[in-house]
């Protein structure tokens, strides 16, 4: 399988602060559903981001489909769905406005519309959908550019039972039927357990790298966490 | 009507509908990015700008311009290195321009009376040169607008999913905070320095309320403005009032009919 990222000996650190990651190093492949796990302030996030060159001051190295992150410039092969969006809540801009800005061309964004059927949704406020509908406007965002690579942080936090599934079936037919990779940074360990081809624990370090299957089982033992 | 046939209230009138214009829609993005204090604390850093400029004899609209263009972006600056909190830096600038205004208002009575003057502004005084100033921001204003609608749209949205767009979003945060900065020095011209902030928030304000989409907001910012300013000068001329209080204050009052509107339908 081919690499589409490949992450050396990461470590970061925010200014004057302790260190947040440290010697970090992993890759993910082509068609691979990643699921990254770890307690509260391990480092996922920031991890995401580095990873999307949206911080900066890092050593090691981050390399983007082969080519070191300073001199990636084909972000369209590139989607993310940030861990919340905090807007305004009057903040006026309309589900098709949001669509319409990231899409390059109508035909593209009438399949995106079709695939995450959101016709209803187009002339109302983004601001005025429950939770479920805003993670599948930002998703639809997200994958806009047709991604090979589709990055989320934590897009099912806060979202009933209902709508979490329909977000992990969503990401789970990218993954199987699309070949993107999916790199899922998530709390609801059932969820990637059930979906993800492979675990990376992390806790400012790497804990563990491998199989869903160890994973459940050592989990417990890493971090005292356990699936719901 | 007659007075409809001077010159100086056709320029007005001109100036005042290009400054409602530019201060709207940029207004709006200023708002949509918790920016809506931005045009008080640059006007009235401009007032310090403009006692200096007075004192020391050159032109006052250049000079406070380029002052205010650059702090505009120091305080850009500020805010991305996450050095210090935006609002902080705003109360910085704007009680420090008022402080530079006091000090050197202190130092000489002579020329008092030309600072006061933009306190306080008077569209219906504007030269031609302050014409062809507006004229120029407007264009200024429109063409970005429109050739950085979509990014300046996905920004306001979430900085982070503009940048792995691959939006240059620190250049253009710079470049939307400069264009703020014009637009306030001109509408100073039309409203003053006291209430030249209220040119870009309050009919920004009711088009955000209003509209279900962005562009529906800028439309509507842009119309409640242009009707304000409009009607503004008109009752100023009609009544003999100060075109700049009577402007802002037709805006709060289109402000609070469309807003009470909106919540009885």
């Amino acid at each position: 399988m081919r690499e589409v990222v490949r992450v050396e000996n990461l470590s970061f650190s925010y200014a004057g602060g302790v260190k947040v990651l440290d010697s970090v190093s992993f890759s993910i492949y082509e068609g691979e559903f990643l699921g990254i796990i770890g307690p509260n302030g391990a480092g996922k996030t920031t991890l995401i981001k580095l990873m999307l060159g949206l911080l900066e001051g890092f050593e090691g190295k981050i390399y983007l489909f082969g080519k070191e992150l300073k001199k990636f410039k084909e972000w369209s092969r590139v989607g993310y769905v940030p861990q919340r969006v905090a807007i305004d809540r009057f903040h006026p801009v309309s589900v098709g406005e949001l669509l319409t800005s990231v899409v390059g061309h109508e035909r593209r964004l009438k399949d995106l519309v079709d695939f995450l059927h959101m016709e209803e949704m187009l002339s109302r406020r983004f601001t005025e959908l429950s939770g479920g509908q805003q993670q599948l406007v930002l998703l639809g965002m997200a994958l806009s550019s047709e991604p090979q690579l589709l990055i989320l942080d934590e897009p099912t936090a806060g979202l009933d039972i209902h709508s979490q599934e329909h977000i992990m079936e969503l990401l789970r037919e990218l993954s199987q039927n699309t070949g993107k990779s999916v790199v899922m940074v998530s709390h609801n360990l059932g969820a990637l357990f059930s979906n993800a081809d492979r675990i990376l624990a992390i806790d400012r370090t790497l804990r563990y790298e491998g199989s869903v299957q160890e994973a459940e089982s050592i989990l417990a033992h890493l971090f005292g966490l356990h699936r719901e | 009507m007659e007075l409809l046939q001077y010159d100086f209230v056709q320029r007005g009138l001109l100036a005042g509908v290009l400054i409602a214009l530019s201060s709207s829609l940029v207004g709006v993005f200023l708002i949509l990015r918790r920016l809506a204090f931005l045009g008080a604390g640059l006007s009235h850093f401009a007032f310090g700008g403009v006692a200096l400029a007075v004192l020391l004899g050159v032109e006052p609209f250049l000079f406070s311009g380029i002052l205010t263009l650059g702090v505009a972006n120091l305080i850009e600056l500020l805010r991305r290195k996450r050095r210090i909190g935006g609002d902080v830096s705003l109360a910085i600038v704007f009680s420090g321009g008022v402080a530079l205004a006091v000090v050197l208002l202190s130092l000489s009575e002579g020329f008092r009376e030309d600072v006061f003057s933009y306190l306080f502004g008077n569209v219906l005084i504007v030269s031609p040169y302050e014409l062809y100033l507006s004229t120029g921001v407007f264009l200024i204003t429109c063409a970005f607008l429109l050739l950085n609608f979509k990014s300046l749209l996905l920004m306001s949205f979430n900085e982070e999913m503009a940048k792995v767009r691959g939006i240059k979003v620190m250049v253009l945060n710079h470049l939307f905070v400069s264009l703020a900065s014009l637009v306030i020095i001109v509408s100073i011209k039309a409203v003053g320095i006291i209430l030249a902030s209220s040119f870009a928030v309050i009919p920004a304000a009711a088009g955000i309320a209003v509209a279900k989409s962005l562009r529906g907001s800028l439309i509507l910012s842009a119309l409640i403005s242009v009707l304000s300013t409009v009607s503004g000068i008109l009752i100023s001329l009609h009544f003999d009032l100060a075109p700049g209080g009577s402007i802002v204050m037709v805006m709060i009052a289109a402000f609070t009919l469309v807003v009470v509107f909106k919540r009885l339908i």
